[in-house]
């Protein structure tokens, strides 16, 4: 079975779109070289991913490396192109979010789209100041852990029992085929 | 130890939990292994604890293809599971849930009857005859709550999921059964709640064959382990028994072939299949040990799925262990709830990288960035049942190529009806859970790549129903084994390292007496 480059841009992707954020050709004529082109893609960017609570710059970080899959191969520059080009002429940047969320709706299915959704969802959620902003702290092994105090300061709630409960053997090992042989399955499906 | 490639040897392909715990087996007891291993080493200094690169450290993402109608086929379509391409398999990414198989679900045909459309059937060995191997196994991956090994304490993400079950009006909650130490155990520390068990585990509080059964085996003298050595082929001789194994050096793409005298082959559900069927010869013209027509066949992933819910207050999920909670209330099988089998639900946490990813892949827009917005103040869950076997359901040689030229494996996985009925129920009481304790917004999250990945080389009674005995002895081959979760008849509802170990220990065991009493 053969995958179109835009069934793997828009779904599997995600995620093999990682392991080749490094791997781009030099490109001879670049697209999206034009001084706002970056703007413009950025925000698209912040259309399909909104947050108030995420600087612009965010935006553009996450555009310009859609902009280096963009100049990644002759086939991703020429769908790029054209769709930077509906952007531009729809003066996207300039739209209110519902209708560029409407926008966005009817160039769903291109290439275009399912390259910077695709890069967009990986890149933006892997930012270090969208980490920071949502409070995840990631990695702790060299400070020794989180602590006693840290990984459990949940308060608003009381503390839970983390032994299994006395009857769950007698539960789990209550099970013998003749005393479900005898239930009958009520179809639902 | 160093074993020519002329020697007849005992060969075993796969370093996961399968392979390598019949590797250790077996030098054990004084007896030289081969083991193949198509990933290299990486030692627990090297794990990254960032999502992404951890992704790329390790895992398989050798080209492969998916067919059918679940939704991840169209989602994932290259990368229909999450497996670890490295010592110690895709164990090294594995969270660590050690539940049993309970004792009605190795009888399942007998038990929940005939299902249309599912291939059920009981496995050739049941519950009494596994006991002492799951005790083993539990002592061999240092289970917690079990053979007196403490409880790990309570995080975060914890505190809500037990809090809520309870709410509801469930009891059977707990941070285990757990592969991480919550006490120092078998050389290795307590677990520091570091999280990032998923990317290896820097501390090696988590088992995992790579930081266990592979350093003890090296430590016999009787092991050679093999890296960057990918199986491609089994030969037979002319009785048909297997006689060598053709492997390619991943790295100068150079082919080799050891000989063999036994061939134990722990590839994982994907892989394992796909070997047979690559080893196709006129002896064997619809692959190897496939007289039966199931190789490939019977494909289970688990039911799974995930409920994410937002409160208004923090729950900083992230921190600590990455799935220790429990819930087994839902696990009996009780066909009034429209579906036969059962599930688990168990804690889990994902990173803000991993959770953009997986929470609806393809999904944008505001309600979704409104969701992730609400990182902070998350809790999370997944969901783990028994899935149907299908024949259908199957691994294939495809007509795409991987990057050595030979033919990469499709996987055609629809969903059954019932796997259906029993993720929307297990959705709704996981959502229950959390509006239980205030969430304010719950997010129902379909499948995506992950490990179970069972069935394909199904164990049977009899050689016209299956692949292997219940030796995990191919019915066709008689000195070529099975060693891996691939074997399973049936899924049950619970995590499947724990089961692939026992077997494994059990094979192994068994294996090594044969060899000594030169019936193999």
């Amino acid at each position: 079975m053969k995958i179109t480059r835009r069934e793997l841009l828009i779904s599997a992707g995600s995620l093999l779109a990682y392991s080749q954020l490094g791997s781009l050709a030099n490109a001879e004529v670049n697209i999206a070289a034009q001084p706002g082109d970056q703007e413009m893609i950025a925000s698209m960017c912040k259309a399909l991913y909104p947050h108030d609570r995420f600087p612009m710059s965010i935006y553009m970080d996450v555009a310009a490396g859609a902009i280096k899959k963009g100049n990644a191969d002759t086939g991703a520059k020429i769908s790029f192109r054209a769709g930077l080009d509906g952007l531009k002429i729809n003066k996207f940047d300039k739209m209110n979010f519902k209708k560029q969320t409407k926008y966005l709706k009817s160039i769903e299915n291109t290439p275009f789209f399912g390259l910077v959704r695709g890069h967009t969802v990986v890149a933006l959620y892997d930012h270090k100041e969208v980490h920071k902003i949502f409070g995840y702290q990631g990695a702790s092994f060299d400070k020794g852990g989180y602590k006693d105090g840290e990984y459990n300061d949940l308060s608003w709630l009381p503390e839970p029992r983390i032994e299994e409960h006395p009857d769950l053997t007698a539960f789990l090992d209550d099970s013998s085929p003749k005393k479900y042989a005898s239930l009958k399955i009520k179809k639902t499906f | 130890m160093k074993i020519d490639k002329k020697e007849k040897a005992v060969v075993v392909i796969g370093s996961g939990p399968g392979g390598a715990q019949v590797a250790y087996q077996l030098t054990k007891q004084g007896i030289p292994v081969v083991l193949l291993e198509a990933g290299r080493r990486i030692m627990k200094e090297e794990y990254v604890n960032e999502e992404w690169p951890a992704f790329s450290q390790m895992a398989w993402l050798d080209k492969r293809t998916m067919s059918g109608n679940a939704r991840i086929v169209k989602d994932f379509n290259g990368l229909p599971t999450w497996l670890v391409k490295a010592v110690g398999g895709t164990a090294t990414h594995w969270a660590g849930a050690t539940p049993r198989f309970l004792d009605y679900e190795w009888k399942t045909k007998s038990t929940y009857g005939s299902v249309d459309g599912a291939t059920l059937m009981d496995w050739p060995i049941d519950g009494k005859e596994m006991k002492p191997y799951y005790v083993k196994a539990e002592d061999a991956i240092g289970s917690t709550h079990r053979g007196g090994r403490p409880p790990l304490p309570a995080n975060n993400n914890y505190k809500v999921f037990a809090e809520g079950a309870k709410r509801v009006g469930y009891k059977f909650y707990a941070t285990g059964p757990y592969g991480t130490n919550a006490a120092p155990y078998d050389g290795r520390p307590a677990s520091i709640q570091d999280g990032f068990n998923f990317q290896g585990d820097k501390n090696g509080s988590k088992w995992n064959p790579n930081v266990s059964e592979i350093p003890k085996a090296l430590a016999t003298g009787k092991l050679e382990l093999r890296t960057n050595s990918q199986a491609v082929q089994i030969t037979t001789d002319s009785s048909g028994k297997a006689d060598g194994v053709l492997y390619m050096d991943t790295k100068t793409k150079a082919l080799h072939r050891q000989e063999a005298k036994v061939i134990c082959v722990a590839g994982n559900s994907i892989e394992t299949p796909r070997l047979f069927l690559m080893s196709a010869s006129s002896r064997f013209p619809n692959g190897l040990a496939n007289s039966s027509d199931q190789v490939g066949r019977n494909y289970m992933r688990h039911l799974t799925g995930s409920v994410y819910a937002t409160f208004d207050k923090p729950v900083n999920f992230f921190r600590g262990e990455t799935m220790a909670g429990f819930l087994a209330d839902e696990v009996k099988h009780n066909p009034k709830r429209g579906f036969v089998g059962g599930y688990y639900l168990e804690t889990l946490a994902l990173g803000p990288s991993f959770l953009g990813a997986f929470l609806d892949p393809g999904k944008w827009g505001k309600k979704f960035a409104d969701m992730m917005d609400g990182y902070q103040n998350m809790a999370g869950m997944w969901i783990v049942g028994e899935d149907m076997p299908q024949a259908n359901n199957r691994i294939t040689l495809g007509s795409a190529k991987d990057a050595f030229g030979l033919p990469a494996p499709n996987v055609h996985f629809d969903d059954h009806p019932n796997d259906t009925a029993m993720r929307n129920h297990a959705y709704e009481k996981g959502e229950a859970i959390y509006k239980a304790v205030g969430a304010t917004q719950t997010y129902r999250v379909t499948p995506y790549p992950h490990t179970h990945n069972l069935g394909s080389m199904r164990m049977s009674a009899k050689a016209k129903d299956g692949v292997v005995d219940k030796w995990g002895r191919c019915h066709d081959v008689k000195n070529l084994f099975v060693s891996d979760g691939s074997v399973m008849t049936t899924g049950a509802a619970c995590n499947p390292t724990l089961t692939i170990t026992a077997l494994a220990i059990r094979q192994g065991e068994y294996l090594a007496d044969q060899l000594k009493k030169g019936n193999v």
